[in-house]
């Protein structure tokens, strides 16, 4: 009987593959905690299972004083860097129930959307002035606030600052 | 109750008709495809973005690694992430094993989601050379990507060029008028300085779309022509509508000629009469 309950075991564990194995996340796109780069007073609200999309609220980027606001606090901060380098970065953020702004993760790419690093004089200036946001909407479902991943996209042309989406 | 299976027919329709047909690849005898196709049956039920849809797709390209639809859902999550790099290494596979099917979807979303103005051109004019039909529409629906084209032509300050592909498209007696098309047009002839016909084709938009977008500019115009009258109720009019949520929306991004409240208030603090 012993030995049937290991060779169940041992078939079930081998037919069920864990998360562990997987080489995917729990949705594309998520970011784990990374204490070595992540400000440590920066918490989830709920589970990490919990976080959404900006866009599963139905009402696109939610800012306050709306987008133009966001925009116009990187036309006053952002100076030009005199590069030939051209592309896009992207800087996405969970931002949580209280409306703060926490784990930032950036990629970026040339005009081909080949991967890129950039400038830093670049990449850190955008990564300062998107951590200083500081109008980020609390969004909620079914009446509860929650935590949601939100992105910003630069458009960088010979080092200009071109575009900002989505 | 006849209205109610017709409008439960049209959403099952239209539900089917974003899958392939797997049939069609048996009846032609690409038995990898018709597998490949079979497989999708997995992805059922799962959210584009997790980790089950994701791993099912990578079946389903295991079995046919040529089967450019499976591409394509597959590189959404990563495009509505904002991951550009991923999207087009997937979107380009899609593209490569299937470009009359799969062009419109990388074309629409280099201009809807990364603004690649060039690249959509790049990509409409190369599907335009392949096919001797109807090129379509955004994979959103908002647009047909002659003004896609378009409006990327005048994104990249080719005003001329933009002007003469609506023109062309909407002077088309077959072409269904998408809800925003006379917005632009408006748009791009006061951008030239040609308020006539900005406000012809704003007033179009008016009958097909009165949103408070049209209202703005049809502002704009009437600023333009020294019309304080007609200025002042259109501006009213685009705050009115503004505020009651009557304006242009995509839930991913902000759409081009798209205006926000800030706008109109500071249209209506400016003096200049």
């Amino acid at each position: 009987m012993k030995k049937i309950i290991i060779i169940a075991i041992a078939l079930l564990a081998g037919c069920t593959r864990s998360d562990q194995d997987s080489k995917y996340l729990r949705w594309v796109g998520d970011a784990e905690p990374d204490p070595e780069i992540d400000a440590s007073d920066f918490q989830l609200c709920g589970s990490e299972k919990m976080v959404q999309q900006y866009f599963h609220f139905g009402q696109g980027l939610q800012y306050e004083g709306e987008k133009i606001a966001l925009r116009k606090r990187f036309e006053e901060a952002y100076r030009s860097v005199e590069t030939a380098q051209s592309g896009w970065i992207r800087i996405r953020f969970i931002v949580n129930c209280q409306g703060l702004a926490g784990r930032f993760r950036m990629i970026g790419s040339d005009l081909d959307y080949q991967e890129q690093i950039f400038d830093e004089r670049i990449t850190e200036q955008l990564l300062k002035i998107t951590q200083s946001l500081d109008g980020w909407a609390v969004l909620s479902k079914g009446g509860k606030p929650r935590d949601y991943y939100q992105y910003l996209i630069f458009k960088i042309n010979n080092g200009d600052l071109t575009d900002i989406l989505p | 109750m006849r209205m109610l299976l017709i409008f439960v027919l049209a959403i099952m329709s239209s539900c089917l008709a974003a899958q392939p047909n797997c049939n069609v690849y048996m009846y032609n005898g690409d038995e990898l495809k018709y597998k490949a196709c079979r497989a999708l049956e997995k992805t059922r039920g799962h959210y584009q973005f997790s980790r089950a849809y994701q791993e099912a797709l990578d079946e389903v390209l295991a079995i046919d690694s040529t089967f450019a639809y499976a591409y394509r859902v597959k590189s959404t999550a990563y495009l509505k992430s904002g991951d550009f790099i991923t999207w087009k290494k997937l979107m380009d596979k899609a593209v490569k094993y299937d470009p009359e099917e799969e062009l419109f979807y990388r074309a629409s979303c280099r201009y809807q989601f990364f603004r690649d103005y060039a690249g959509a051109i790049e990509d409409i004019e190369l599907l335009d050379s392949l096919v001797d039909y109807d090129i379509g529409y955004s994979q959103n629906g908002d647009y047909h990507l002659n003004i896609i084209k378009a409006l990327s032509y005048k994104a990249i300050g080719k005003l001329n060029e933009s002007l003469q592909l609506f023109e062309r498209q909407l002077s088309d007696s077959m072409y269904s008028v998408g809800i925003y098309d006379y917005l632009h047009l408006g748009v791009l002839y006061l951008e030239m300085g040609k308020f006539s016909l900005a406000l012809r084709a704003l007033k179009q938009q008016a009958l097909e779309n009165d949103i408070a977008e049209n209202r703005y500019y049809m502002a704009l115009v009437y600023k333009a022509l020294r019309d304080e009258k007609r200025y002042m109720e259109n501006i009213k009019l685009a705050k009115e509508k503004y505020e009651n949520g009557v304006k242009m929306f995509d839930p991913y991004v902000e759409k081009m000629d798209q205006i926000f409240l800030t706008d109109i208030i500071d249209a209506m603090k400016t003096e200049g009469f």
